[in-house]
């Protein structure tokens, strides 16, 4: 009965589910020969981004803590699991159904919950996070899945062939090598298949526990995906090549196994674990030693080359790590995170002058402050700028499509953001601070008020323009989107307007009649910091009248350096507004620094907007 | 042999340190205010009363609802995937798994932003129907985008339990149904099915787990406003910092997910 079904649509059934699986897989690898940076047209061959995979110091950091962590984990969990398997067999009933009850939970709890409770217990002991606690919380997540393959194969052993091994003379650690373990092999074997996988591919728990600077390849990835990035392609290709090296290998190894080689092939994977440990060891203790500088930055906000010059030029190492908001930055540092350098944005600055979180500028040790302009200094977040150094400065706006949006409508200011024309053709920026900023504006408000009442106008203001224009709240995917013109309009930055107006001369930059909000983002010294002469020589290093060109270059924001920014108004950016973000304009603001409880209100606000958004 | 009953020992200190504290830990934090610091906590039901606005409730409804879908997407392709492969001979079956799991390796991150280059509005996707001449259409940042995510990348967790569970299954039960005068319907789901059902109550677990609550692939594919538990979680950890929030949200979490395991297998047991 069952082979008069005909066979035809089962093979076209079981390769489509294939492409399904496979196709992301294919794009992933097409896409990572091709020549230009897009991700949707193919121009041409070109092996460049696997060059500058071999470069990215950052990738590799990455492959290598993910692997490491995962052999190291792999090792331990299977050693724990094992042996708590065999103990498991042997104790009594209460204490066995406890502790399996106990193992069950990493498992049957979503991995997002157990990822929160070891990031406060992490920093409840005030551990450091970084290499050790990521490996911690791996061998955590790793062991119950060895436990669960072991204890079935445990269970199944016959009782009497240990104690036959016993009886005739063998000690308990014999019987134990000689005869349990070589019987559980299968479970054991599966159960570090398992711990790999789990490890090698996780992501939610890495990034709750890691930090300082130790990242795996996820995390990597996941700070990457804001922007197209093909070096990713190129990355995933290559874990992929070696994925289908090692299935192969370990399919055909059964063929080889009764050889020689065999043996030898253990010893050898014993001693690349050995030398994979030690080098671990010296990995963890050069980075304590060496001069560090630990730097805290927006990401896509600096050449990266000048970090690496930097690095060369004092002899020093520095970890840079990156933030998608001056609220998480807070949320790190307060956790017990420790940095040299941060650049937050002006009302971050205020409130880390007012909990004493930063040091004053000794500017006799930064020479190049002379060239700053002097309309970006001696702002009311910090009154002759004794705390912080500008970086980039900039607005916020309207960066519209000319061949889409009506020039008439332009006239409406932020209030076109709600004129229902444009349903469905709207980017807003993912930010509590900007999204509130714009309803401020469009209802003439202060964007620093801290009236309650006029904080749920905007609220219903973003509600009902939530509700009305179904417009999409986007991060840096912006960018890539409007180089695309996939939107007539998106609310963005200043900076990033003037670099997607290159890319795409069709777009134009609107800064609004009602106001918008000036802001300026500020290099500050922590109080952690131990090296203060090294954080002032690289604030000097930024400032420096070529460093500033190169830097205004690669991210595309106005430079506070007076040189860089005319130079770039007379090159690159010439005509472009959005470079010269409008100053002296009374009705634009810097934000100022809240109370906390007002700062409260407005997040669970701005919660519930998105929370209500996605429906 | 006693011996080895101490090998238990280090795995209990393991387990009560990284696994039960952290877990109370939540729970400390879900029943106070202000709990950064030891001094000042006091005791409250008022992280739980803020759940109940509606704005949350709105967010864990659509989440079961994203997932419940999911799950009975991963189900019905799952399960005739599941089935096909396990008619061919033993070999090609382990190939087939094999394929199956391969896409399991590679990063659910890596695999999850291919979709984007395909589903965005001028992705791979758009470019192949406007060869056709057929409009552009946004699939990007819609629960279409988000629930094709998730099938994709848990899929395989319902196809290898239900495989495993009918490769098991002894085959002369089917035959002995036939002689006994079944027809195909009847067999499949007197039997057949029926032997599948640890493999099947098994895979819904995990696809319904990995997809309730899952935060990065709504968070690609969704965009910055959709939100499901697993965001609202982050981001009262990472950009918010209300830890207690939080902990109330990850602890509801936690719960929902034990009593449905629980029901399910209770419905499991009852059916058996």
């Amino acid at each position: 009965m069952m082979k008069k079904l005909s066979k035809i649509p089962s093979g076209l059934y079981i390769f489509l589910c294939f492409a399904f699986f496979y196709l992301p897989i294919l794009v992933t690898v097409i896409f990572s020969f091709n020549e230009s940076k897009s991700l949707t047209h193919f121009t041409g061959f070109s092996m460049r981004w696997y060059s500058e995979l071999i470069n990215s110091s950052e990738i590799m950091s990455a492959v290598y803590v993910s692997l490491t962590v995962a052999i190291i984990s792999t090792v331990i969990s299977t050693i724990l699991g094992t042996m708590t398997a065999i103990g498991l067999s042997k104790c009594r009933k209460v204490l066995r159904d406890w502790t399996l009850n106990i193992n069950n939970i990493p498992m049957m709890i979503p991995d997002i919950v157990m990822a929160v409770g070891l990031m406060i217990l992490f920093s409840a002991l005030s551990i450091q996070k970084g290499y050790m606690t990521m490996l911690l919380a791996h061998i955590c997540f790793c062991t119950p899945y060895v436990i669960t393959s072991v204890y079935p194969k445990v269970r199944a052993l016959d009782v009497n062939i240990a104690n036959a091994a016993l009886d005739l003379g063998a000690t308990p650690w014999q019987a134990l090598w000689k005869v349990i373990i070589p019987m559980i092999k299968p479970g054991i074997y599966a159960g570090v298949l398992l711990a790999f996988t789990m490890s090698i591919d996780d992501f939610v728990i890495s990034y709750f526990v890691s930090g300082n600077g130790v990242k795996n390849i996820s995390i990597v990835v996941y700070n990457m995906t804001k922007r197209t990035n093909p070096t990713m392609n190129a990355l995933s290709t290559i874990l992929i090549v070696a994925i289908i090296t090692i299935t192969l290998i370990v399919n055909l190894a059964p063929k080889i196994k009764k050889t020689r080689l065999s043996r030898h092939l253990s010893k050898i994977a014993a001693f690349l674990g050995i030398v994979l440990l030690i080098s671990v060891l010296i990995f963890s203790c050069n980075s304590t030693n060496s001069k560090t500088l630990k730097i805290y930055n927006a990401g896509e906000y600096i050449d990266e080359d000048l970090i690496h010059e930097f690095e060369e030029k004092y002899g020093c190492r520095v970890i840079y790590e990156t933030f998608d908001s001056n609220e998480s930055m807070y949320t790190k540092i307060n956790s017990g995170e420790v940095y040299d350098i941060i650049i937050p944005s002006d009302y971050m600055i205020e409130r880390l002058i007012k909990e004493e979180r930063i040091r004053e500028i000794d500017y006799s040790k930064i020479p190049n402050a002379k060239g700053l302009i002097p309309s970006v200094l001696n702002k009311e977040y910090d009154p002759g700028n004794k705390y912080s150094v500008p970086y980039f400065w900039g607005s916020v706006g309207i960066l519209y499509d000319k061949t889409k949006v009506d020039e008439a409508d332009l006239k409406e200011g932020w209030n076109i953001l709600r004129n229902t024309k444009y349903k469905g053709d709207i980017y807003m920026y993912d930010s509590e601070r900007d999204s509130f900023m714009i309803a401020m504006k469009a209802l003439g408000y202060s964007l620093n008020t801290d009236k309650k009442s006029e904080i749920d106008e905007a609220y219903q203001w973003l509600l009902e323009q939530s509700q009305t224009m179904a417009p999409v709240y986007a991060g840096d995917d912006v960018i890539d989107n409007m180089i695309s013109g996939n939107k007539a309009m998106a609310v963005v930055y200043s900076g990033d307007a003037a670099y997607i107006i290159t890319e795409n001369p069709n777009l134009a930059y609107l800064e609004p009649q009602q106001g918008t909000n000036i802001w300026y983002d500020g290099m500050v010294i922590t109080q952690d910091c131990t090296n203060t002469d090294l954080a002032h020589s690289f604030i000097n290093f930024i400032l420096d009248k070529d460093n500033a060109l190169r830097n205004t270059t690669a991210v595309g924001y106005s430079s506070s350096i007076q040189s860089a920014y005319d130079e770039m108004t007379k090159t690159d950016y010439k005509g472009i507004n959005a470079y010269t973000p409008r100053t002296g304009y009374e009705k634009d603001e810097v934000f100022r620094y809240q109370a906390q409880s007002i700062k409260e209100y407005y997040s669970s606000q701005w919660t519930k907007i998105k929370a209500s958004g996605g429906q | 042999m006693k011996i080895y009953k101490n090998f238990i020992l280090p795995y209990l200190i393991w387990a009560a340190l990284l696994i039960v504290i952290p877990l109370i830990m939540i729970l400390i934090y879900a029943f106070t205010t202000d709990g950064n610091s030891v001094l000042t906590v006091s005791f409250t039901f008022d992280n739980f009363k803020n759940i109940l606005s509606q704005a949350y409730v709105s967010v864990f409804w659509a989440s079961l609802k994203v997932g419940i879908i999911t799950v009975l997407i991963c189900l019905a392709l799952g399960y005739i995937m599941a089935y096909l492969i396990s008619r061919f001979s033993e070999q090609v079956q382990s190939i087939l798994i094999l394929m199956v799991t391969i896409p399991m390796w590679i990063n659910m991150l890596l695999r999850t932003y291919a979709w984007i280059s395909i589903l965005s509005d001028n992705g791979l996707f758009n470019s192949f129907l406007g060869f056709f001449g057929i409009e552009p259409m946004t699939l990007m940042y819609t629960d279409f985008a988000v629930i094709l995510g998730l099938v994709c990348n848990f899929l395989p967790f319902m196809i290898i339990p239900i495989h495993t569970s009918l490769s098991k299954m002894d085959k002369s039960l089917i035959e002995a149904s036939y002689d006994l005068g079944a027809n195909k319907f009847q067999t499949f789901k007197k039997v057949i099915f029926k032997l599948s059902l640890p493999g099947v109550i098994n895979g819904i677990i995990m696809v319904f787990l990995l997809s309730i609550s899952s935060f990065v692939i709504p968070k690609l594919l969704g965009g910055g406003s959709y939100m499901m538990v697993g965001n609202l979680i982050e981001s009262q950890f990472v950009h918010v910092g209300d830890w207690n929030f939080g902990g109330a949200i990850s602890f509801v979490l936690a719960a929902i997910m034990l009593i449905a395991i629980k029901l399910t297998e209770k419905f499991d047991k009852t059916d058996e």
